[in-house]
């Protein structure tokens, strides 16, 4: 199985008058190794598919196989397991814990997995290390500029080393010099093998990655870049 | 595969949630200091204060009953009491001893000499006032003879013209040894005097130290004293209060209400009203800063999950089940509360003792207080942070997640 997500016929309806049709019929298979970027203007759907892809929204219809998993069966307890485990977030205005040091909000990332409590910092500084930001590993995030600040929410996604980076505009809070070093840590995760979604409105961001999606009025349509 | 949260990864981020907003904090914190303190400070004071005021009441004073009887109401009417109702109260179970006695009125004490030389110079005669007895006055007001001897029932019988002198009399007469059998002289009738007496111990009847005490019966023969007019009773310990109740009718049958008794107070009776006077209030007003002190926790903790949606959301994606989330809210609260139970215990334990020293009392304190104040505290916090722990963990945060934070 190389497949780490596979959609089939993904339908979401919020209950409205008139419903809104958030997605329709969605297919979207996104194999190991995979850099896929989802573009569409707001009110597309994005936020949906990010919410249905982060399992933290559960469609109305179709099926969501996680590295063969079906999650739409699963019930709230183990989906939040399975979101903990094999899904990193990484957000566009990083969610770092202000009152914490950089180490510890890497931390963060393996607070409720399974994994084990002895080693959690030696993991935290392996992924700091993974995103160049070992000298920084005793800051405070206030202190850190955007693209550090960004590449420490990275960190902790990675921590837990989940079979996915989902990225919500991962560079919308930053200038073009730290999104370029987002970026830059993007191909460079990329190349060991890590399965990235980015979801950006940004052409930049997209034209960086291996595989486009558009997605307009909650349809999705493959895009050559 | 299932979320989990190491119970203490669970304390780890609850401290350090508490400890993002130090000042804010120490502000809630501050409510349940109030709160504990002040019952703390009002358990411990009204512990301390009512065994103060228990320990006044020694086991002497305790045991201690005094009855007056009034003179009659006029002076054909036979008196109020017997002289022989006294062996009838003598025999109620509890008295240890019962004396009785009449004496002169105040201002009208007759003049008492030692000897007969009518000497110009010198004013020999004393006002001293007298006292007819009966011969137990010894142990019932505790005192006993430095020199000589009491007289007994037989000097009693026999009306014999014998006196024993109060110490202070005896001073005053000039009258320092009785084995030359020196006598005394009352309203001009001699008295041969037998023995001196030592210290009274009994607090309400210093007066006989200055008294020349006679038989009853040779009293009212000669300085017609009259009927008893006081008796004076000491009880086995605890006894008191039943024997004040059932002196009137042992001395008085037909007129119990005649007779005017002083008995100790009860000093647990006592213990217990004075420690209802100060805590009554006190105590409402320690339960009023608590209940305030559990708002003020409840209404930051709820502020706090308001202002934490992007923390709450940012923990549900990296798998925090509801329970985690509403457990680190519970214990941030209960910690809070901890912490101001802590403080609040020392605080009020702290004014008990300062209360204590500068009054050179004892305090007493309970160490069930001691302990369960924090106890308390963290309870507060619990049930304070309830609602809010719901709050937090009944949370859609996606939406939170999103856009800038």
């Amino acid at each position: 199985m190389t497949d780490v997500i596979t959609l089939t016929g993904i339908g979401r309806t919020f209950a409205a008058d008139p419903p809104v049709i958030a997605l329709e019929s969605v297919d979207l298979s996104v194999r190991r190794g995979d850099y896929l970027s989802i573009v569409g203007p707001s009110g597309s759907g994005k936020s949906t598919l990010l919410n249905v892809l982060g399992l933290l929204d559960v469609p109305d219809t179709g099926r969501y196989e996680l590295e063969g998993e079906e999650t739409t069966v699963l019930g709230d307890a183990a989906r939040t397991a399975l979101r903990g485990a094999r899904i990193g977030f990484v957000f566009q205005s990083f969610h770092l814990l202000a009152h914490r040091d950089v180490t510890e909000n890497v931390m963060l990332g393996g607070l409720y997995t399974s994994a084990a409590r002895k080693g959690r910092r030696e993991r935290a500084h392996a992924a700091l290390e993974r995103v160049g930001l070992s000298h920084r590993r005793d800051f405070r995030p206030t202190h850190l500029s955007g693209g550090e600040r960004q590449r420490v929410a990275i960190a902790r996604a990675l921590a837990g080393n989940p079979a996915l980076l989902l990225c919500d505009e991962p560079t919308g809070n930053l200038d073009s010099a730290n999104t370029a070093a987002v970026l830059d840590l993007f191909d460079e995760l990329r190349a060991d093998g890590t399965t990235l979604i980015v979801i950006t409105h940004d052409e930049t961001v997209s034209g960086r990655a291996g595989r486009r999606v558009r997605i307009t009025d909650g349809y999705l349509t493959q895009e050559p870049l | 595969m299932r979320s989990r949260l190491d119970i203490r990864d669970l304390f780890a981020e609850a401290v350090a949630g508490i400890g993002t907003r130090p000042a804010r904090t120490a502000l809630t914190v501050l409510g349940t200091v109030l709160g504990i303190g002040t019952l703390v400070t009002t358990l411990g004071f009204s512990a301390t204060a009512g065994n103060q005021i228990a320990g006044r009441f020694d086991a002497v004073t305790a045991t201690e009953v005094t009855a007056d009887i009034p003179p009659p109401a006029g002076p054909d009417l036979p008196p109020r009491v017997e002289w022989g109702a006294l062996t009838d109260l003598a025999r109620l179970n509890g008295v240890t001893a019962v004396a009785g006695y009449a004496r002169t009125q105040p201002g009208q004490e007759p003049s008492v000499r030692a000897n007969t030389v009518r000497d110009p110079e010198r004013v020999l005669d004393r006002a001293l006032p007298v006292v007819g007895a009966t011969a137990s006055l010894l142990g019932a007001a505790r005192t006993g003879v430095a020199h000589g001897r009491f007289f007994d029932a037989g000097h009693v019988d026999r009306r014999d013209r014998v006196a024993v002198l109060g110490p202070q009399a005896a001073e005053q007469l000039g009258v320092t040894r009785v084995d030359n059998q020196p006598a005394v002289f009352v309203a001009g009738k001699p008295f041969t005097v037998i023995g001196i007496l030592g210290g009274v111990g009994r607090a309400n009847q210093q007066e006989l130290a200055n008294a020349v005490i006679v038989p009853w019966t040779t009293g009212d023969d000669t300085l017609h004293l009259g009927p008893v007019g006081t008796v004076l009773v000491t009880t086995a310990l605890g006894a008191a209060p039943l024997i004040a109740r059932q002196a009137p009718l042992a001395l008085s049958p037909n007129d119990p209400a005649a007779v005017q008794v002083v008995a100790p107070p009860d000093p647990a009776a006592l213990r217990t009203g004075v420690a209802d006077d100060v805590s009554g209030l006190l105590l409402v007003l320690g339960l009023v800063s608590l209940t305030v002190g559990a708002l003020g926790i409840a209404n930051v903790t709820l502020v706090t999950v308001m202002e934490r949606t992007a923390e709450i959301g940012l923990r549900r994606a990296l798998g925090a089940r509801r329970r985690h989330i509403a457990a680190q809210f519970l214990v941030e609260a209960t910690v809070v509360g901890l912490l101001g139970g802590i403080v609040g215990a020392s605080a009020g334990i702290l004014t008990v003792v300062m209360i204590s020293v500068a009054r050179e009392w004892t305090p007493v304190l309970d160490g069930r207080l001691a302990a369960g104040a924090p106890l308390a505290g963290a309870v507060v916090g619990l049930v304070a942070g309830l609602y809010p722990a719901l709050r937090a963990a009944a949370m859609q945060p996606v939406d939170a997640l999103r856009g800038p934070g």
